[in-house]
């Protein structure tokens, strides 16, 4: 019932999205706005909140750690979920997301995961291409950024046998947190993780629906590393590719199913 | 009905990784914080078991969670069950066209939202979130389910604060929980 309601375009795994009657191209003025962060003034000492621009970033990585799996053996294939091999799965996961125009503000076209979760099939298919990917790779810890990264990243965790790590916004989790600042837009916002959910050593994947930008997904591995853990991977669903996400990531892995 | 009554050997090392954080989010509040149950993967695993073995088989379609710790519990359920997962959230985070229910707080009132057309007349649901305490927000989640035509056939909780009576709100539905917290 639900896609009678939708106006859709199916997500193509490798492509761009195509322009078609149903999906309005971003307005040219304001391209992806909402996620594009704001530059931080050059020649300032880079603090734990200026990694907000591709510029700074050049001289400050978000982390320097080099490939996914151990340190001499990366995980395989990185980059995108068996593209080459072409799943059959991954057909039916793209064409399950709903593209919504216009949300949260005009120009922008929002990947809407909802609908895949009406799926039970592709939600199941989505959950096991990560699972075969991660596990049996010594793996301990699953972070996952509010919200949308609670959806994934538990069944992942219980399926790989790691502990579960909620990455909040400020003043959710209760007891001790180490906070990291990241830019927006417009502004900052806090992601926080509780002290002592992870431990030094521990091998870690980081969880989000989507990479827009990067910004979120650079907070969370510095909040992990931060506490001396090794960040292997992080895994979304969607990438949007024009918004450079990737590269703001650097060295560290980026493992996805879907390009937007 | 509680586990805890028919004491499962696993409930017991449920209960025990659950923290008390004293004070949080106010003064006088002993909030119960489910994150150190997330640590511990077989606790983890348990947790899920439980209430994946209480509703494999029953005809749920629907599993619908509570933003956002809801999140955390209700997909593994839905995954395991063969349900779909249905978030219900605060307002302005679902795009597209949402149906709202609000709810009294102690101090003011909040609004839950769902999309139209997640759920179908007739569907049998469930609604999980980590804790039930006066019951507010689950009543909020049962009406947006009910309005949408599904039958609510119980709502799924890891802890229950018996004492603030939520059970109580629930129209006659049946709760299920794993541990009580008094």
């Amino acid at each position: 019932m639900l896609r009678r309601l939708l106006l859709r375009s199916p997500n193509s795994i490798s492509q761009p999205l195509p322009t078609s009657h149903q999906l309005l191209p971003p307005s040219p003025k304001v391209p992806f706005s909402a996620w594009i962060a704001a530059a931080s003034p050059a020649g300032q000492p880079p603090s734990s909140c200026s990694h907000n621009c591709r510029l700074a970033l050049r001289s400050l990585r978000c982390a320097a750690a080099g490939g996914g799996g151990t340190e001499s053996q990366p995980l395989p294939n990185q980059g995108m979920a068996a593209q080459n091999e072409k799943d059959p799965r991954l057909a039916r996961i793209s064409s399950s997301i709903r593209v919504i125009p216009d949300f949260p503000k005009k120009g922008v076209l929002f990947q809407d995961i909802t609908t895949l979760l009406l799926d039970t099939e592709a939600f199941k298919d989505t959950i096991d291409l990560f699972v075969e990917r991660y596990k049996g790779k010594g793996i301990s810890v699953v972070a996952g950024i509010e919200a949308r990264g609670f959806i994934f990243g538990p069944p992942i965790a219980l399926a790989i046998g790691a502990k579960f790590v909620p990455l909040r916004k400020p003043n959710k989790l209760p007891g001790e947190v180490i906070s990291e600042e990241y830019s927006l837009e417009y502004g900052k916002d806090v992601m926080e993780m509780h002290v002592g959910a992870v431990q030094e050593g521990e091998r870690a994947l980081v969880i989000d629906d989507l990479i827009a930008t990067g910004g979120t997904l650079c907070a969370a591995i510095r909040l992990l590393e931060r506490v001396g853990a090794h960040v292997v991977e992080c895994a979304c669903v969607i990438e949007l590719p024009e918004l450079k996400g990737r590269e703001r990531l650097g060295d560290n892995p980026l493992f996805i199913l879907v390009s937007g | 009905m509680s586990a805890f009554r028919d004491q499962d050997p696993r409930i017991h090392g449920i209960q025990t990784k659950i923290r008390v954080v004293p004070d949080f989010p106010r003064e006088g509040i002993m909030f119960q914080d489910i994150t150190t149950l997330l640590l511990d993967p077989k606790a983890f695993k348990d947790t899920i078991d439980l209430f994946v073995e209480r509703y494999k088989g029953k005809n749920i379609s629907v599993v619908a969670g509570i933003e956002a710790r809801g999140f955390i519990f209700g997909p593994p359920i839905a995954l395991a069950i063969g349900a779909k997962f249905v978030p219900l959230r605060k307002p302005k985070k679902l795009p597209g066209e949402v149906i709202k229910e609000e709810y009294v707080l102690e101090y003011g009132s909040d609004c839950l939202e769902m999309h139209v057309g997640a759920v179908s007349a007739g569907e049998r649901a469930l609604v999980v979130d980590d804790l039930i305490a006066t019951g507010g927000t689950l009543r909020a989640a049962m009406n947006l389910l009910e309005r949408a035509g599904a039958e609510v056939v119980e709502c799924a909780c890891v802890i229950e604060l018996p004492d603030l009576k939520g059970r109580e709100r629930l129209n006659g539905k049946p709760l299920y929980v794993l541990v009580e917290s008094h």
